[in-house]
């Protein structure tokens, strides 16, 4: 299992799309990491999220990985899932943040 | 990234001064480490599982890049306390804040892995022609 960690903001993301992203961010955990993904979906409630300073349209995608992974391994998953998201939550390249972490210890 | 996470006991934050905090935590993160404001996300929450508060009013939960001093942190929670203190009118000792490092190697942010603390100029510069670059095609 890999945690992910998705944060999206109140109304920017349509229940379609949110179905679509969950399934393709979950197939991509399979190809990477060969384990599904447990997905925690957070919603930053309306007038509750600022991106410098101005009222957000960010998305953030936070995943930890199950093995510990080369620098350009990790680049290339990142500009991968950085992908699905901008498609799929129909955002520009500035409104994706994503994280791909280590395990700890 | 940075991203700062306010989460709070319900209605202890109102929506007037959801952005007056969240632009004194992005100037405090800015003015401290000499990050640019575009990487600042501040997201508030009203009595969210985490960051637990552990019997307090508010909480302000940063991870930020790996790198910063001890000083700098230690700045920056003190002064965003007092921020969230100041426009929410919480008791100082109901507020609580805090930072985590995330190595910028494992960040991606505008297609580009971010830098390391003290080469964000460089980094705009590139990360601005590449743009330009692109809709120039």
């Amino acid at each position: 299992m890999i945690e992910c960690l998705c944060m999206v903001q109140a109304g920017q993301i349509s229940a379609d799309a949110e179905a679509a992203l969950r399934d393709e961010t979950n197939a991509f955990s399979e190809r990477a990491f060969s384990a599904p993904a447990v997905m925690n979906w957070i919603v930053v409630p309306e007038r509750s999220g600022y991106t410098a300073a101005r009222p957000s349209t960010s998305v953030i995608v936070s995943m930890q990985s199950n093995r510990k992974l080369s620098q350009s391994e990790r680049v290339t998953l990142l500009k991968e899932l950085c992908d699905i998201w901008m498609k799929g939550a129909n955002r520009s390249m500035e409104e994706v943040v994503a994280t791909i972490r280590d395990p700890e210890g | 990234m940075p991203l700062y996470i306010c989460n709070t006991k319900k209605g202890a934050i109102d929506d007037a001064a959801k952005p007056k905090i969240a632009s004194d935590i992005t100037d405090i993160h800015c003015e401290v480490t000499g990050a640019p404001p575009t990487f600042v996300h501040v997201f508030f929450f009203e009595e969210a599982p985490q960051p637990p508060l552990s019997n307090k009013t508010a909480i302000v939960f940063g991870t930020i890049r790996g790198g910063r001093t001890d000083d700098q942190k230690a700045q920056m929670v003190d002064r965003m306390r007092n921020a969230v203190h100041t426009h929410a009118n919480i008791p100082l000792d109901d507020v609580v804040a805090l930072t985590t490092d995330t190595p910028a190697s494992w960040v991606m942010e505008g297609g580009d892995i971010l830098p390391e603390p003290g080469e964000e100029a460089a980094w705009l510069a590139a990360h601005q022609a590449k743009i330009d670059a692109a809709n120039a095609d």
